[in-house]
């Protein structure tokens, strides 16, 4: 079994090959060659495909990818390669479960298969999206632990300490880290749901000397939390990274590996990023000694995870790792649209859907590409988890069916989507409540998604 | 070989995204004694435009565009050391790069394949590129331009620090700064004192040749 001292002797000893040559003539070659080899096809008309040979044949394709160009390290310069034994063994030991949170809500991680009955984990919050302060920080926790399904948060990012712009790697940035877990654990506490664990502790910590500044336990970070530590795509790797990795091995926390392929970049198109996807689960627990996986495809263009070849890719993604093997992936989504709009909410339905009827959890999500400060409420990620419930269990046709009704309803928008309001004008947080506007919305979506066949309720508030 | 094949065979490299077949193409221009800053505007030119626009309308995908940029790259680094002095070969020269602490590069990769696809000369100064080294480079290059790349709210404040370093130096007015970057806006762009902000590459590009035409 490949440990982390290993993987510091290929990095040290792999084959000294430039950064642009590994990702461009080695990575980018191979993927397209095995798109090739194995005749992967992307059909617009089945986001949802059907069609278990695609699945495995996929999931072979990334395992040669692996084996054959292995994951990459910046700091010396050097590939580090897995021979196939390597990876193989990997995937047998890898652990099939995992329980994370304390008392009550204490749970256990296991993996899904497709078409499966039981609902998908389902990790909500930011993803790690930047919230301007603590009180949004607050108000955004508090409302997620809250959400019925949550079996575990995903917090947003600290941006300010002390008035000022958090720096990378600066003391500004270890005092945000501690504040991230403590604050964490306050929202928590607060309504009532103690044992709750973090799965991306600590998304304030950028750099690893942030994370281990944060580490004692007097910030109340606990073994039964989820470590998330991001790659580079595609399958790089640096020593700040490493340390991460082997600070939270030290602790004896589980580290869910994060990945992003962007359809579009490196992986080229959504048949390539589609095997990136798949084969970044493999690097992740070799190299990061990773127990769980957080993927989060998306397009290059939109910055999110709903259109057509996104679909396709998340759940053909879905279906290789469910199908092959037992490993605990997480598929992270990102919509275009804001809160308070239509289009979010559907958009996050037709991810979450893809991702559950597949085999895969969910955490969900990124609102508005995720990327600024406060865009973002506790609403859409209920809905996420109202839509992962209510469709598991869903048929691959079906979900087809559903999806691709739900697609047309925003797919013109993607290009120019409604960006919806701020947290606090969508969301009371004293009244633990979103704005009148935003219920008429979950009144409309409820509709919608009644006339669609699936019962949500939308909140308590519609 | 006639002149146009040779061009041909520039054209050809750059849209084959062939760095060696590039290389072998700008020797042919040095053998037959063609004009090289024909070679460069009438061969290479057009083609990175052309895998430039493939690029827009995703026909084509990040790893052609940014190795159709190494080919032309190669291809450049033969023909511009001859190109006699005073003779305008590209709009300006951009210095750009991911700045400190941040190692997201997809975005400033695909600005920087389309600077040189809009015939900017660029140098791409990687990830995680500290304040001095942005302006030492920019000194050392002669280049116009920089541009800074920033996608964490962490790391929007380096923008900033290139820009204070600049005037604290009282080389602001030297040089055109242009940042961008998922969480970066257009006021904050106003606020920290740029000269522009680019939403994404194709504006990037209208920027650069603006600031071009403005001096
Ligand atoms: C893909 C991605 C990654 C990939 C990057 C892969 C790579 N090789 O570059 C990986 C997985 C490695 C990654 C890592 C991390 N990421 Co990240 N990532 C993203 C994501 C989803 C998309 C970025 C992207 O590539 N967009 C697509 C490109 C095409 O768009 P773009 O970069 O904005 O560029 C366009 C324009 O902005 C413009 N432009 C860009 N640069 C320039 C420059 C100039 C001069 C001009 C004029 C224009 C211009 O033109 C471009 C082309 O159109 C963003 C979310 C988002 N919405 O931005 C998060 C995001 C930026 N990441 C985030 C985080 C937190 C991280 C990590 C710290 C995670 C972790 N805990 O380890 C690490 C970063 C480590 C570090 N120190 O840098 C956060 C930042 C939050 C914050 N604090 O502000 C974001 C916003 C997501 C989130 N909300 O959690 N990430």
């Amino acid at each position: 079994m490949v440990q982390i001292l290993d993987v510091m002797q290929k990095a040290l000893e792999g084959k000294p090959m430039s950064e642009t040559d590994y990702q461009l003539r080695s990575f980018a070659a191979k993927v397209n060659e095995k798109v090739k080899e194995y005749d992967i096809h992307f059909d617009r008309n089945t986001p949802i495909p059907d069609d278990p040979t695609l699945a495995d044949d996929a999931f072979q394709a990334a395992f040669d990818l692996v084996v054959e160009v292995g994951a990459y390290c910046t700091n010396t310069n050097r590939v580090i390669s897995y021979t196939e034994s390597e990876v193989k063994e990997a995937l047998r030991f890898a652990p099939s479960e995992i329980e994370f949170g304390e008392g009550k809500d204490r749970r256990k991680l296991r993996p899904r298969s497709v078409g499966d009955k039981n609902p998908p984990w389902c990790l909500l919050g930011a993803g790690g999206g930047a919230c301007s302060s603590e009180q949004s920080f607050l108000a955004l926790v508090e409302g997620y632990a809250e959400i019925p399904e949550a079996n575990a948060i995903t917090t947003p990012a600290l941006t300010r300490v002390g008035g000022m712009r958090i720096r990378p790697a600066s003391p500004l940035e270890v005092l945000g880290a501690q504040r991230n877990a403590v604050l964490f654990r306050e929202a928590c506490n607060r309504v009532g749901r103690q044992g709750m664990p973090v799965m991306n502790a600590l998304s304030t910590a950028e750099s690893d000397i942030a994370l281990a500044g944060a580490m004692h336990p007097k910030y109340g970070l606990r073994q039964s939390d989820g470590y998330m530590i991001c790659c580079m795509d595609p399958m790089k790797v640096d020593f700040a990274r490493l340390n991460k990795a082997t600070v939270a091995l030290g602790l004896g926390g589980p580290i869910g590996m994060c990945f992003g392929p962007m359809m579009g970049g490196y992986a080229g198109g959504p048949e390539g990023t589609a095997i990136s996807n798949i084969a970044h689960h493999m690097m992740g627990i070799l190299t990061y000694q990773a127990s769980w996986f957080l993927p989060f495809p998306l397009h290059l263009r939109y910055v999110s995870s709903s259109c057509r070849e996104l679909l396709w890719l998340i759940s053909l993604s879905g279906q290789a790792i469910s199908r092959n093997t037992h490993l605990l992936s997480v598929n992270l989504n990102y919509t275009s649209a804001g809160p308070s709009t239509l289009m979010c909410l559907l958009e996050t339905s037709a991810s979450v859907t893809a991702a559950v009827t597949s085999g895969l959890h969910i955490e969900s999500l990124g609102v508005a590409s995720n990327k600024e400060e406060d865009r973002t409420t506790p609403v859409e990620p209920r809905i996420s988890a109202e839509v992962g419930h209510a469709v598991a269990g869903m048929s691959l046709a079906d979900a087809n069916e559903l999806v691709t009704r739900l697609v047309k309803g925003y797919e013109d928008k993607l290009q120019a989507p409604p960006l919806g309001k701020m947290l606090f004008e969508a969301w009371d947080a004293d009244r633990r409540r979103p704005s009148k506007d935003y219920i008429a919305v979950l009144k409309e979506y409820r509709k919608k998604m009644k006339s669609l066949g699936i019962g949500v309720r939308g909140g308590p508030w519609a | 070989m006639s002149a146009e094949k040779i061009l041909e065979q520039l054209r050809g490299a750059v849209l084959k995204y062939d760095s060696d077949a590039a290389v072998s193409a700008a020797k042919a221009v040095i053998h037959a004694k063609m004009d090289p800053l024909q070679a460069i505007e009438k061969g290479l030119v057009p083609a990175i435009h052309d895998v430039g626009e493939k690029f827009e309308k995703m026909e084509i995908y990040l790893p052609e565009l940014m190795l159709a940029g190494d080919a032309m790259k190669s291809a450049l680094a033969l023909l511009l050391p001859l190109v006699p002095k005073g003779e305008k070969t590209s709009k300006a020269t951009v210095v750009i790069g991911t700045v400190q602490g941040d190692v997201h590069e997809i975005g400033k990769n695909i600005v920087s394949s389309m600077l040189m696809a809009g015939g900017f000369e660029v140098i791409d100064l990687g990830v995680n590129v500290k304040t001095s080294t942005f302006v030492d480079e920019a000194k050392a290059r002669g280049a116009k331009i920089i541009g800074a790349s920033a996608l964490m709210s962490s790391t929007i404040g380096s923008q900033k620090d290139i820009i204070d370093y600049l005037s604290a130096s009282g080389d602001r007015r030297r040089f055109t700064v242009l940042v961008g970057g998922g969480p970066t806006t257009q006021e904050w762009s106003d606020e920290i004192g740029a000269d522009g902000w680019g939403k994404n590459a194709v504006h990037a590009v209208k920027l650069a040749s603006k600031a071009v035409k403005g001096r």
